[in-house]
């Protein structure tokens, strides 16, 4: 016992970032190109970048800065073409089509803008979606209390085209935190929503990290909604260029107006 | 529009490709049907004309049947007139000819089997010029002559391995002999005549041999080449004695054709009802296709709606579709037709059915019939789906494309509940009632009807069950899916549904018709042997009778001999039974009457015969054979029995033999003496007719067995006919999922983001598969068997009901294993879903 507590232990603090945190998710010199010879794409260029456990980051950057691609290698959806990927200490390069999709199932979740959910499915269903897939049991007093969180009580039996959009999004934050992911991953998950809604939404995820410390990872066009986050790490062609701690809305135009430039 | 048509249409290949497919099947099949019975029918017309190569008049005896309808059996005539008909002026040479049964044996003894087709031995005629009927010419040797020697068959030769200077024994009705082979013969190019067999001696051999010492079956005439046929025929028929005709040899052929063509054209009528099922089913695929491809593009037509294209347009759009398909359909489904003529053929060439070869003939009526039908077939499945899409509403375009949840209206609903309700009643009385052919027609259509129009919410009802699974199971999912698009999963599945419903009521009444035999023989029988020739169609001479006479432990022999007669005016079996001994092998089950008066002058009319006839006891009958003319008997009894013999009409042996030339029995019966060991009997039977290889011995059970076995070869041949509707149905499953897949790219997609495996991505989908599988079977099954059970209980002499779970079993299993089969493309292609694509928004 001990021995083992020890050296994962060890582990732990050769991969801690600069808080001194346990690192949930982390790219080295993450590459990966689209198409070859002149019209070759490159969508992300030698990328490090670590996500601590318990930590919100927004991910923003102009359109096309590879924003998703970055979100998607780190998620298991896609695979990098050098440089390597981690999921808290697994290494995504050598898994299989099968294990990617078992690693996706029982410990990340995902949200993403629209089309969240499947439609034949009853909210309940797709929130407890991944733990069906695994044939696993829900764990009964969370999903309660994620539900109430999010205020989905009266939701759970209509199925996706008689919610609105706002419901729709919460019950994919819901099953996106119902299997107790250690990262979850949201691309512009507030990218449909009206303002208000989208801040109710953030507010969830928010609470999420601050009471359950749960890992949060964001990709966002929006300066309000980065705000919400710990951290905002900026890409531009391809490339990680600025970070932000703490940022406000104010910190974060002032950033993006100067990468603008 | 016929642009935009075309463009939509090659938009969607693998769509096309399986579409196109369904109706080419169909189209293929009746073709083929087409085409094999055109090719038959020229072939049997080249056959008869190459037979009447050579003569110009023939002289025969004529039937005394005034309908003439009855084949074959005409009375000898003496052998006295072919002087008179040689000394007619214009006659260049006259020969009598005789025919009959001869069985040539091979090097061990066994019997030369043509498989249907029958074993003939006859006379040559030395005028070489009357020899050339049907082409016939010797290959090698020579004619033969004197008591020694004979001809044979180059086909019989060449199975048998027989050469010039063999000696080869044959079987005549009355006896059998060896012989010299001096000549090989063959038809023109082919080695036999349509497959018979052929022993030829010369005439006064053939006479004896054949039992027709002095007298000969027909005279062969050809004319002076200054004489026209037509003139001579006159001419002869002035000398002819009563009861003889003259006739060229044009009629002859003539009349030969068109009995064989009446024939065919039954067997036709069968093929196309089988090639019919199966573009029934193929419309059912066209159906979905057209409906999935309006429904998918809803927003495209909604969007033509608004820049201004009107409903017409938009119909004539999706009509060009189907009239394209249709034709390029129809156009392979020609071609391939050339080819299931051929399959077909070899089909029933494994059945023993032998058909004469020519090249494939396809008439213009074909070609239009399979265009016809494949344009309008397509046209006609496209139409619903093309209305509907005429009422997308302009404001459509801005609407989700996929349904979630299929609406289907209450009055639908409802409709089919009392189609179906009312079609099982109809079912059900008919099989209460018994002999309601009509009804149980028009009971199962219905039902049928009644389920295509329920057809949607039973495949909900079905989702509903399997649905109670975990939620966001395979199962799960895969039910939700199929209650998304009821009409689709509907339509697939009653595509399945055709196809087994007529396999389940064949296989039902087929089963039914074995387990009556077997009922009947346990029934009426007494006898311990029964005998009958190997090659069903030729009978056994009456000496093996008087042989088996002779055996000791045999203490009752019974011939039974079957002539075709008219009875009051109906063509039916009469048949000759030693009137005294009837008793002793078979209990008739006499229903009115009494056994002990059948006696010459007497006949026994079955129960259902005798109420057709509206006879009784006592009354007078009238039988017209074909030979003698109109006979009396008075009706002796009536039985119940009648599927028992076969026949609902039995006359006593010394009637029969004064009406009827041929002395041939079709069967044996024999009652061994009570204190005999049967199985030492039939040794010694067997033992003494080691002369008579074609004889079969069997007993009671063998005999049902030999009974079922035939029974079990039709349904083989209908199971084989409906194969390929069951494969289109397999089609139609495939290009249901691969649509379905297609449709539902993004939630795949989704699927595996959260976490799904391939496997299950997969699993979803092959169930979905067998959902639909397996309720097109359960239908297929349910309304087969409760059909196959009214139309059992509606055929006369089936008596018996037997339904074969086990087949039934097995037919709902290959249901499944289609299901499974049709989904691995399917499949494949969703657990390919490229989830990063299918993710990202559009
Ligand atoms: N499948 C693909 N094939 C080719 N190029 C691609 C593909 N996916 C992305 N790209 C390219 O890679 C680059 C990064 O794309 P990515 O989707 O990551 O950008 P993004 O930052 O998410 O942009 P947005 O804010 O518009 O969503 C872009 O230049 C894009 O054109
Ligand atoms: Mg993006």
């Amino acid at each position: 016992m001990i021995p083992n507590t020890l050296t994962s232990t060890t582990r732990n603090q050769a991969r801690a970032g600069s808080t001194g945190r346990q690192v949930a998710a982390r790219v080295e010199q993450a590459t990966k190109t689209y198409g070859s010879g002149t019209a070759a794409v490159v969508a992300l260029d030698a990328v490090t970048v670590d996500f601590n456990v318990g930590n919100f980051t927004a991910i923003m950057g102009p359109s096309g800065s590879g924003k998703s691609t970055l979100l998607h290698c780190l998620a298991g959806l896609d695979r990098l073409a050098s440089g390597r990927a981690f999921i808290g200490e697994r290494d995504l390069a050598g898994l299989s089509d099968r294990q990617l999709a078992l690693l996706r199932r029982d410990r990340l979740g995902f949200i993403f803008q629209a089309f969240n959910l499947l439609p034949v499915l009853t909210g309940r269903e797709n929130i407890t979606l991944p733990c069906d897939l695994a044939g696993r049991k829900v764990d009964g007093a969370w999903f309660e209390e994620v539900i109430n969180r999010l205020g989905l009580e009266d939701r759970l039996s209509h199925r996706p085209h008689e919610l609105s959009g706002g419901e729709q999004q919460r019950v994919a934050v819901a099953r996106a935190l119902v299997s107790k992911p250690e990262v979850v991953f949201a691309d512009e998950p507030t990218g449909a929503l009206d303002s208000r809604t989208g801040a109710q939404l953030l507010g969830f995820l928010r609470s999420a990290v601050d009471e359950l410390e749960q890992t949060v990872v964001m990709v966002t066009h929006d300066p309000v909604a980065a705000a919400y986050a710990d951290r905002v790490v900026f890409l531009t062609d391809g490339r990680a260029v600025e970070e932000l701690q703490s940022p406000t809305r104010e910190s974060v135009l002032e950033t993006m107006k100067r990468l603008g430039d | 529009m016929f642009r935009y048509a075309l463009r939509a249409l090659l938009a969607h290949k693998v769509r096309l490709l399986l579409t196109v497919a369904a109706i080419t099947v169909g189209v293929a099949f009746v073709s083929g049907s087409l085409v094999l019975s055109d090719t038959m029918g020229r072939a049997f017309d080249e056959l008869f004309a190459g037979l009447a190569k050579g003569t110009d008049v023939t002289v025969r005896a004529q039937s005394n049947d005034p309908g003439a309808s009855l084949p074959g059996q005409v009375h000898p005539l003496d052998e006295s007139i072919v002087e008179t008909v040689r000394g007619v002026s214009g006659v260049a040479s006259a020969e009598g000819s005789v025919t009959g049964f001869a069985l040539i044996l091979d090097r061990n003894g066994q019997p030369i089997q043509p498989g249907g087709a029958p074993t003939l031995g006859g006379s040559v005629h030395r005028d070489p010029a009357l020899a050339l009927a049907g082409g016939f010419s010797y290959r090698a040797g020579r004619a033969p002559a004197g008591p020694d020697e004979m001809a044979l068959d180059a086909g019989s030769a060449r199975k048998a391995g027989y050469v010039l200077g063999d000696r080869v024994r044959v079987v005549f009705p009355d006896g059998t002999g060896e012989f010299t082979v001096m000549g090989l013969v063959g038809f023109g190019d082919t080695d036999s005549l349509a497959g018979a067999t052929l022993a030829s001696f010369d005439t006064a051999t053939a006479q004896r041999l054949l039992g027709k010492t002095g007298k000969v079956d027909q005279v062969d005439v050809r004319a002076e080449a200054s004489v026209a046929a037509v003139e001579l025929r006159d001419r002869i028929s002035q000398v002819l004695p009563p009861g003889t005709q003259a006739v060229t040899s044009e009629q002859v052929s003539g009349e030969s054709s068109k009995t064989v063509r009446d024939g065919l054209g039954i067997f036709t009528t069968v093929l196309l009802v089988f090639a019919g099922i199966s573009l029934l089913v193929g419309s059912f695929v066209i159906w979905n296709t057209f409906a999935v491809l309006v429904a998918q593009r809803r927003r495209e037509v909604a969007l033509l709606r608004a820049v201004g294209a009107t409903r017409g347009q938009v119909l004539t759009g999706i009509i060009t579709e189907a009239v394209l398909v249709g034709l390029v359909s129809a156009g392979f489904g020609l071609g391939a037709g050339v080819g299931v003529a051929v399959g077909l053929r070899a089909l029933l060439s494994s059945l023993g059915i032998e058909v004469p070869a020519t090249a494939a003939v396809v008439e213009p009526r074909t070609i239009v019939t399979a265009l016809l039908v494949g344009v309008l077939i397509t046209v006609v499945s496209a139409l619903v789906p093309a209305v509907s899409a005429t009422r997308v509403a302009p404001m459509e375009a801005l609407r989700s494309a996929t349904p979630v949840s299929g609406r289907i209206g209450r009055v639908r609903t409802a409709t089919g509940v009392v189609l179906l309700a009312a079609g099982t009643a109809g079912l059900t009385a008919a099989a209460l009632m018994q002999n309601q052919l009509a009804l149980t027609g028009v009971g199962a259509l219905t039902a049928f009807a009644g389920i295509v129009v329920a057809g949607p919410q039973l495949a909900r009802g079905i989702a509903a069950v399997t649905n109670s699974g975990r939620p966001g199971g395979g199962w799960s999912l895969a039910s939700r899916n199929i209650s998304r698009v009821p009409r689709r999963a509907a339509a697939t599945a009653m595509a399945l549904t055709v196809g087994l419903a007529v396999v389940c009521a064949v296989s039902v009444t087929a089963s039914s018709i074995k387990a009556s035999a077997a009922d009947l023989l346990h029934a009426g029988n007494r006898s311990d042997l029964i005998l009958r020739s190997v090659t069903n169609t030729s009978g056994m001479s009456p000496a093996v009778a008087d042989i088996i006479k002779r055996q000791t432990g045999v203490d009752t022999v019974v011939e039974w001999r079957y002539s075709q007669a008219r009875v009051n005016g109906n063509v039916g079996n009469v048949v000759g039974v030693p009137a005294a001994d009837l008793g002793r092998v078979v209990d008739l089950g006499i229903a009115t009457g009494s056994l002990a008066d059948f006696r010459d002058g007497t006949i026994l009319l079955s129960t259902s015969q005798a109420r057709e006839l509206n006879a009784g006891v006592g009354d007078s009958i009238k039988v017209t054979f074909p030979e003698t003319g109109q006979r009396s008997f008075q009706v002796a009894a009536t039985f119940d029995l009648d599927s028992l013999v076969g026949t609902g009409q039995l006359l006593s042996l010394n009637d029969y033999a004064a009406n009827v030339t041929s002395r041939l029995d079709d069967m044996v019966m024999i009652k061994t003496v009570s204190s005999a060991d049967t199985p030492a009997v039939r040794s010694r039977i067997s033992h003494a007719l080691a002369g008579y290889p074609n004889v079969l011995i069997s007993d009671p059970n063998e005999f049902v067995r030999t009974e079922q076995a035939s029974i079990d070869q039709a349904m083989g041949l209908v199971t084989a006919l409906l194969a390929l509707s069951i494969v289109v149905a397999a089609l139609g499953i495939i290009n249901t999922l691969a649509l379905s897949v297609m449709e539902r790219t993004r939630e795949i997609g989704l699927m595996r983001a959260v976490g799904a495996t391939r496997r299950q991505v997969r699993g979803v989908i092959r169930r979905e598969s067998l959902l639909m599988s397996l309720f097109g079977a359960l239908m297929g099954v349910l309304l087969g068997t409760v059909g196959g059970v009214a139309l059992a209980r509606s055929l006369p002499s089936v008596p018996t009901l037997s339904v074969p779970i086990e087949s039934l079993a097995v037919y709902v299993l290959v249901a499944a294993v289609i299901g499974v089969l049709a989904a691995i493309g399917p499949a494949r292609r969703s657990s390919r879903v490229n989830v990063l694509k299918a993710i990202s928004a559009d």
